[in-house]
């Protein structure tokens, strides 16, 4: 019986597989003289017959990233989420991950769409499906791996020479910062609190992500990294045994203040609580992977090691 | 007597087919009805979409036409089905996920979210395929911990499904938590918001549709024999058994297939028999028809609310089928003291 | 002619009925009677074929009943439950309508000739005015007609009753029992596939001085085995029925001299 039951599963797992699969995948874009083709973050191969004109973003982070490089008047439509920089906030709005308004994006008749790996893979087929070019940034984990696609954004809006000054100038101003660092010996510990509505366990980020990348290169020790995973939830008596010297509120964004903090139950006997080493911090400067996390980096270091932002 | 068949038959054929017009015609983006006709002409008579009209013809028959289509079928599917159960089980509770569909589905899909997969074909359809044989295996689980011989007792069937269902529904909570960037997708499938659209998912799903509500609206006669209870039926010359293992089989591929694109939808199953039931009365030989009928149009407007109400964000169309639910569901049990329709 | 022959049937190992044999002539209307947990119940649901025999057999005119399927055995044997949890959404009509199942399609469609039986055995049970009524709008003892309805139109050639009369109010319980016996004295016509005849009766009762007034014969059970078979005279005799309830009892003759009575004595 069981046997039978995990035939008839592979059977009727495979007609849904070729009824899905019935129909032919839409037609390639016709080539043109000087096209600019891409490799995505997906795989993909993305051509663009001419610098795109008319870019839609669907990330905060892809918003940064076009104005930064200088293409922000050809950005046509952005996610409700993306508040910087403020122009930003004149586009029209088109969702956001509890879903988007492709109708809307196709009325924008847009040349290309950027996608973050905050999106899923399905929406980039609905898009595709709808006729429309689309390029997916993955999230990078260092510096090195942000620069490149500063360049890649600026060579798909032809801004590609602004680009690579861009990519310079942080690049000088990450070095100048490292330089600051290097004779540091002493690295405190941080506690990067993400969410902390349940103070009991309260959200943080362990290795594999950029907030944690930043920590490493400010010079400090992320207590999160006790998890084992990239977010999770950590219980107030882990947190009471690392003790961090700072706490640094990622949550500040939504209204989470050091008072609330040390009103907690439990909290007030923290270090960080007692001493007045808990901090807010400017969330944005730390989870969008765009230029702005050099500032995030000079903000740390201004935090932990009173570094004078330049 | 015929007259009777005739009428609330007629209602919901010109309910669904307004849903499906209003599906068609409402949408965040709004386009007017003579640029609609221009371009469904263009269709019909194959001369080439001129530029002004590329954006109609890519909203209408790219995103609502399959969209509409996917809706009605999974409506029409949920319905049909959640009417099937509450005949099957005699339970005015029951519901297309009563004994696991919804909780594999969850299961299967959290799981195929949580690896990372290639843009290709197959990582495309992970999270459908996987959902699909999530459901279909945890109906197959429940069904084999409730046999006792060849016999399927509705009992056994229900306490094995309320095991199964809060174990699948443990581990998904469990990968939940332990997920890393894929909450809100979960989520958002959990509810009801699938993203995938085009026409891949209604050809998917439309063979399941087909075979399954094609087998369950040859069950009406055999639903009411067994509203008397297994004995009676059996005494009344109908194979109970082979009724039921026919019924629990289709229903559970149907509910399945629909659901493996559309995420979990809630309450669709559960209100639209009630409400028909309400208005024609127990007879499953017209129940079952109309909830084809009522499902399909049902979700055709709570997908049309879901598209409109926050635009240009999409909710999830589970939510608003469950925002709807609730509160139904409390009335029809306060109805229910005083309405005879189950004892 | 239905013949029951050394019969056990049980629940998982245990035999509840253990070699009963009895015959049940056509027209004839058989009371089975004994204390609870007596297998009563049992012996219809073995009849109609929901418990499958242990050993034994039954037959009806030669034709062994259990290897039938399950239509053709309900074309064989029809029962009347008692009228409770019915499906209260349903009309009476539909209710009646049902006991065609057995020669219908699928889909449940009616002819006009089994329309002309659903409204006959209404006319018969008295229940054709209730044909729209909702069956959560019945009193108990219209219920009980519109199941015995719906057994007439099996047309069947044998007919299982379990205690129908069992919470009707006295008037009520008479009521049913005439019908019956019409019923059997008077078989519908109509069912198309043969001429009419009297189906036999076989009635789980618990009010001995019904069974003494409306029996031709009686089957004693006690403990899952035939106490006794024969006449109402033969089986309702005080010392065997004292000894098969437990409790003393006396048998007494009718004031117009025709039917037995049964009365406790006091202790």
């Amino acid at each position: 019986m069981k046997r039978h039951g995990v035939l008839l599963v592979f059977v009727l797992l495979l007609t849904l597989v070729l009824g899905a699969c019935a129909q032919p995948a839409t037609p390639a874009a016709t080539p043109t003289a000087s096209p600019i083709v891409m490799t995505d973050g997906l795989g993909r191969t993305v051509t663009l017959a001419a610098p795109a004109q008319r870019v839609i973003s669907l990330a905060p982070s892809n918003t940064e990233i076009l104005y930064a490089v200088g293409a922000g008047s050809q950005v046509v439509g952005r996610d409700n989420f993306s508040n910087y920089p403020p122009e930003a906030l004149e586009l029209p709005g088109l969702g956001d991950f509890m879903g988007f308004s492709i109708e809307q994006i196709v009325a924008l008749n847009p040349d290309l769409v950027l996608l973050a790996e905050i999106h899923p893979p399905e929406l980039v087929k609905s898009l595709e499906d709808a006729g429309l070019t689309v390029f997916y940034l993955k999230n990078p984990l260092t510096m090195e791996e942000m620069y490149p696609m500063l360049i890649t954004v600026g060579e798909l809006t032809g801004h590609k020479a602004e680009a690579e000054t861009l990519v310079t100038q942080l690049s000088v101003r990450v070095a100048a910062i490292q330089q600051k660092l290097a004779n540091i010996e002493e690295r405190p510990t941080v506690f990067y609190e993400i969410d902390g509505t349940d103070p009991s366990k309260p959200w943080t980020t362990g290795n594999g992500t950029f907030i944690d990348t930043l920590l490493e290169m400010a010079k400090a020790e992320n207590v999160g990294r006790a998890m084992g995973s990239q977010y999770g939830q950590m219980s107030i008596e882990a947190l009471l045994e690392a003790d961090p010297d700072f706490i640094l509120l990622g949550d500040a964004n939504f209204g989470v203040t050091p008072e609330q903090v040390a009103a907690r139950p439990g909290w007030g006997e923290l270090t960080a609580v007692k001493e007045g080493r808990v901090l807010p911090f400017n969330d944005d400067l730390a989870s969008r992977p765009g230029p702005r996390l050099v500032d995030g980096l000079e903000e740390l270091a201004r935090i932990l090691h009173a570094v004078p932002v330049p | 007597m015929k007259g009777r068949i005739v009428h609330p038959f007629w209602i919901a054929l010109v309910a669904l087919l307004a849903a499906l017009l209003l599906s068609v015609l409402v949408g965040s983006v709004s386009l007017s009805l003579m640029d609609m006709a221009r371009v469904v002409a263009a269709r019909l008579s194959g001369t080439e979409i001129g530029g002004d009209l590329r954006v109609a013809d890519t909203i209408l028959f790219s995103l609502r036409l399959p969209r509409t289509a996917l809706v009605a079928l999974t409506g029409s599917a949920l319905a049909v089905c959640g009417t099937s159960y509450q005949g099957l089980f005699r339970n005015p509770l029951a519901d297309p996920y009563l004994i696991g569909v919804a909780s594999g589905a969850g299961l299967g899909a959290v799981i195929a979210l949580s690896l990372r997969w290639r843009y290709d074909a197959l990582g495309l359809l992970a999270v459908p395929l996987a959902s699909f044989s999530g459901a279909v295996l945890t109906v197959l689980m429940v069904v084999m911990l409730a046999r006792v011989g060849r016999s399927l007792p509705v009992t056994n069937l229900l306490l094995a499904g309320v095991a199964v269902n809060s174990f699948t529904g443990a581990m998904t909570s469990f990968l939940l938590l332990r997920s890393t960037g894929e909450l809100r997708r979960a989520i958002a499938w959990l509810m009801g918001g699938s993203a995938m659209g085009g026409w891949q998912p209604v050809l998917a799903v439309l063979p399941y549709w087909l075979i399954g509500l094609g087998i369950l609206m040859t069950m009406g006669h055999a639903l009411n024999v067994m509203q008397f209870g297994d004995e009676q039926a059996q005494q009344l010359g109908l194979p109970v058994e082979a009724t039921r293992w026919v019924i629990i089989a289709v229903s559970s591929l149907a509910t399945a297939a629909a659901v493996s694109f559309t995420g979990i939808i809630g309450f669709v199953g559960l209100i639209v028999p009630h409400l028909l039931r309400l208005l024609t009365g127990g007879d499953y030989r017209r129940l079952l028809p109309l909830s084809l009928l009522g499902g399909a149009a049902f979700l055709l407007v709570a997908d049309v609310l879901a598209r409109v109400v926050m635009t240009p964000q999409e909710l999830p169309v589970g939510i608003i089928t469950a925002l709807a639910g609730a509160p139904f569901f409390i009335w029809i049990l306060r109805r229910s003291r005083t309405l005879p329709y189950w004892s | 002619m239905l013949e029951v022959s050394h019969l056990t049937v049980g629940y998982g190992s245990k035999p509840v009925l253990k070699d009963v044999s009895f015959r049940l002539a056509d027209g004839e209307i058989l009371a089975v009677i004994g204390p609870n947990g007596a297998g009563k119940s049992t012996l219809v649901r073995a009849l109609s074929g929901i418990l499958p025999p242990q050993c034994g057999s039954i037959r009806y005119n030669g034709r062994d009943l259990c290897s039938l399927s399950v239509q053709e055995r309900a074309r064989m044997i029809a029962v009347v439950p008692q009228a409770r949890n019915l499906p209260a959404g349903f009309t009476a009509w539909q209710v009646v309508s049902l006991g065609r199942t057995p020669y219908l399609n699928w889909f449940g469609q009616l002819s006009p000739a089994d329309e002309e039986l659903v409204r006959e055995a209404m006319r018969r049970t008295d229940t054709a005015h209730l044909a729209e009524r909702l069956v959560g709008e019945l009193s108990g003892g219209e219920m009980q007609r519109l199941l015995l309805a719906r057994a007439l139109v099996q047309a069947t050639p044998v007919m299982l009753l379990d205690e129908p009369t069992t919470h009707l109010d006295l008037q009520y319980q008479i009521g049913l029992l005439n019908r019956v016996v019409e019923v059997v004295r008077q078989p519908i016509s109509g069912n198309g596939n043969g001429k009419p005849h009297s189906p036999a009766a076989l009635v789980v009762l618990h009010d001995l001085n019904l069974v003494a007034r409306y029996a031709d014969r009686v089957l004693l059970m006690v403990d899952g085995c035939v106490r006794s078979c024969g006449t109402v005279s033969d089986v309702l005799r005080p010392a065997m029925l004292s000894e098969a309830f437990g409790v003393p009892l006396e048998v007494m003759r009718s004031p117009n001299g025709k039917y037995p009575l049964v009365v406790p004595l006091m202790a």
